[in-house]
C-alpha cells in the first residue's frame, strides 16, 4: 500500500471514529492523499463536482425521498394497515402479520427503510400495544425487522446507490430484489407465527370478510404505485430516474387530491426536510465519489487480481467472508456509509472472480439492511424508539429471532444466486 | 449576529425546498415533453443537474444542522465530557482547515473553467460550479465557529438526527 493511500484511510478512519461527520471526513481524506502524493488538490473538488454533474442516476435519491415523506404526511400508510387488518388479522399473531404485509406493500412504494419504520411502523406499535396485547419491545423488533425490506422491493435509494459505484444496471437490480423482498417477508411471517403460538398471543376480532372489498378500494390506489414504477421502467416508457419523479408525483396526487390530506404549508415542509436529507445524503455520495478515483488510480483492482491468483479462493468463498465483513460493519456502520465507501473496495476483486455484480448488489444490500438492525449501532431501531419512546433495551431484547431468520434468508441468497437472479433473467439479463 | 444567520437559513431553506420543487417539476415535463408533444426536450436534464448539485452543497453549506450529518457517534458520546470536548475540536479544525487549504486550487480550477460552456443552454461551467466554492467558504466558517464555541462552552452531546435516504 502507498504512503499517500494510508495517509488517505488513516485520516478517513480517525476522523470518522472521534465523530466527524462521514463525509468531511472522506473529503479530509482525499484531501490527505493528494497532498501526500503531490498532486493537484483540486482534483477533490474536480472529481466530487463532475461526479455529482454527470450521474444522472443519482437524481433518483432527492425524488424517492420527497416520494417517502410525502407518503408518510399524508394518510397512505393509515389505509394500507386498515386493508391488511382485514386481510390478515384474524389469524394467531395477527398484527405481527399485518404489520410484515404493510411492511411489504409499503416497501413497494418507498425505497427507505427509514421512512417505513417512522411512518407505517409508528401507527402499527399503536395498535399492537393497545391493550397490552403484544410487548412494547416485541412490536417494536418485529417493525425493526418487517422494515429491512422496505429497499430490497424496488423502488430502492441503496441500490441507486450501489448502481453508481458498481456501473451495474438499475433496472436488473430493481427486478433482482423482488423475489429476495418476498422471502424476507415469508421467514419474518414463519418466525411471527412461531413465536405466537408458542407465546400464545391474543387472537383478534377478525373483522367481517364482507367489509374486506371496502377496505380494499379505500386501499387501491396506494397499491397500485409499485405497480406504475415497475410497469413504467420495465415497460420502457421512463428510466428509472423518471420513475421516481412519477412515484413523487403520485404520491402528492394521491395525498394531496384523493385523500385531502395535505396542506401546503405541509408540504412546504415536506420540500425543505428533503432537500435537507438530499443534501447530507448527497455529500456522502460525493465523499464516495472521489474515494472511488483514489481505487482507480492506486490500481486496487490489478493489485488484488495479482494476490488472489496466489491465494486461489473460490468466488462462493470470497462471497461468504464480505458478507461476514459487511455483517459486522453493519454493527456498527450504517448502510449508506458501507455501500459508498466500503464496498467500492469489493467491486474489482468480484470482477476478477467473475462473480455477478448484480447477485452481488443485491445480497449485499440485503446484507446492509440487516445491519440497519443489528446492536448496538442499527438506525432503525434508533428510528424506532424516538418515535414511539420503547426503550433501546426491550426492542434489543426481541430483535434476536427476526435477526436470525434474515441472516438465514440472507444465506440462502448466497448459495443460490437464482433467488436474486431469476426474474432479471426472466427479463434478459445475461448474468 | 444570530437574527441574521437565522434569516439566512429561513432563505436559503425556501430556496432549496424551491429548487428541489423545480427538480421535481421539471421531470414531470421532461416525461410530458416525450410523449405528448412528441420529442425530448435537452435542456431538462442539464437544468436537473445542475440543481441537483446545488441542492448538495448549498444546502450542505446552510441548511444541513450538525447533527443532520451522517456520522459515526457511538464513540463520540460514550466518552467522558473532556475527551469528547478534545474529538469535538479536532474535529471542527480539521473540516476547518482542510476545506480552506483546498480553497485555492479548487477556486483556480473552478475560475478555469469560465472558458467552458454547459452543452445545452450555453452557462459558463464556473458559475454551475461555483456552489462548491460557497459550500468551502461557509463550512469552513461555521466550523471555525463551532471551534470558539466549544471551546468556550463545551462539546454539545446531541446525537445524530437520523433521516430518511440514509439507509
Amino acid at each position: 500500500m502507498s504512503i499517500e493511500l494510508t495517509a488517505c484511510l488513516l485520516t478517513i478512519f480517525l476522523l470518522a471514529a472521534i465523530g466527524t461527520p462521514i463525509a468531511y471526513s472522506v473529503i479530509l481524506g482525499a484531501l490527505a492523499y493528494l497532498a501526500v502524493a503531490g498532486q493537484d488538490i483540486a482534483l477533490a473538488g474536480e472529481q466530487i463536482l463532475q461526479g455529482l454533474y454527470d450521474s444522472f442516476i443519482l437524481l433518483a435519491v432527492p425524488l424517492f425521498i420527497v416520494a417517502a415523506n410525502i407518503m408518510n404526511a399524508g394518510t397512505i400508510s393509515e389505509r394500507l394497515l386498515n386493508f391488511c387488518v382485514a386481510a390478515v388479522g384474524r389469524f394467531r399473531g395477527g398484527l405481527g402479520h399485518v404489520n410484515i404485509v404493510a411492511s411489504l406493500i409499503f416497501s413497494g412504494m418507498s425505497g427507505s427503510a427509514v421512512a417505513d419504520a417512522a411512518g407505517i411502523g409508528k401507527i402499527i406499535i399503536q395498535m399492537m400495544t393497545k391493550d397490552g396485547r403484544y410487548s412494547p419491545g416485541y412490536a417494536a423488533a418485529i417493525t425493526a425487522a418487517s422494515a429491512t425490506i422496505g429497499p430490497i422491493i424496488p423502488p430502492s435509494i441503496p441500490m441507486v446507490l450501489y448502481a453508481l459505484i458498481s456501473n451495474s444496471s438499475i433496472g436488473y437490480l430493481f427486478m433482482g430484489g423482488i423475489l429476495p423482498g418476498l422471502f424476507m417477508g415469508l421467514v419474518l411471517i414463519v418466525m411471527n407465527a412461531w413465536l405466537s403460538s408458542r407465546r400464545g398471543f391474543a387472537l383478534e376480532e377478525p373483522v367481517p370478510l364482507r367489509e374486506l372489498p371496502k377496505t380494499a378500494i379505500n386501499a387501491v390506489p396506494a397499491l397500485l404505485m409499485p405497480a406504475i414504477l415497475l410497469y413504467g421502467i420495465y415497460g420502457g416508457v421512463t428510466t428509472p430516474t423518471e420513475a421516481a419523479a412519477v412515484a413523487a408525483f403520485y404520491a402528492l396526487v394521491l395525498a394531496g387530491v384523493f385523500y385531502r390530506a395535505l396542506s401546503f404549508r405541509g408540504l412546504y415542509d415536506i420540500f425543505v426536510e428533503s432537500a435537507r436529507s438530499s443534501a447530507a445524503v448527497g455529500l456522502v455520495i460525493g465523499g464516495a465519489l472521489i474515494l472511488n478515483y483514489i481505487v482507480a488510480s492506486e490500481n486496487i483492482p490489478s493489485i488484488m487480481a495479482e494476490k488472489l491468483v496466489g491465494i486461489d479462493v473460490s468466488p462462493l468463498m470470497f462471497l461468504l467472508a464480505v458478507n461476514v465483513i459487511v455483517l459486522l460493519l453493519g454493527c456498527v456502520l450504517d448502510a449508506t456509509t458501507i455501500i459508498l465507501v466500503i464496498i467500492p473496495l469489493f467491486i474489482p476483486t468480484c470482477r476478477e472472480l467473475g462473480i455477478d455484480l448484480v447477485h452481488f448488489g443485491v445480497v449485499i444490500v440485503v446484507n446492509t439492511m440487516i445491519g440497519l438492525i443489528t446492536p448496538p449501532y442499527g438506525v432503525l431501531l434508533f428510528v424506532i424508539n424516538a418515535v414511539t419512546g420503547i426503550p433501546l433495551g426491550s426492542i434489543i431484547r426481541e430483535i434476536w429471532a427476526f435477526l436470525f431468520v434474515l441472516v438465514v434468508a440472507l444465506l440462502a441468497m448466497i448459495l443460490f444466486p437464482g433467488i436474486v437472479l431469476f426474474l432479471p433473467r426472466l427479463l434478459g439479463y445475461e448474468g | 449576529m444570530q437574527t441574521p444567520i437565522r434569516w439566512i437559513v429561513r432563505i436559503v431553506e425556501a430556496l432549496t425546498a424551491a429548487a428541489l420543487f423545480a427538480l421535481f417539476t421539471t421531470f414531470l415535463i421532461q416525461i410530458f415533453s416525450r410523449y405528448v408533444l412528441g420529442g425530448a426536450v435537452g435542456w431538462t436534464i442539464e437544468l436537473n443537474l445542475t440543481l441537483w448539485i446545488w441542492i448538495v452543497f448549498i444546502g450542505a453549506a446552510f441548511i444541513v444542522r450538525d447533527r443532520d450529518h451522517v456520522t459515526f457517534d457511538i464513540l463520540y458520546l460514550a466518552v467522558p465530557d473532556g475527551p469528547r470536548k478534545v474529538f469535538a475540536l479536532i474535529s471542527a479544525a480539521a473540516i476547518a482547515g482542510g476545506l480552506l487549504y483546498s480553497l485555492l486550487p479548487t477556486w483556480d480550477y473552478i475560475d478555469f473553467l469560465k472558458i467552458k460552456r454547459s452543452a445545452t443552454l450555453g452557462v459558463p461551467l464556473r458559475t454551475i460550479f461555483s456552489c462548491y466554492a460557497i459550500f468551502l467558504v461557509v463550512v469552513s466558517l461555521r466550523y471555525i465557529w463551532v471551534f470558539v464555541s466549544t471551546l468556550r462552552h463545551g462539546a454539545s452531546k446531541e446525537a445524530h438526527e437520523i433521516h430518511v435516504g440514509e439507509d
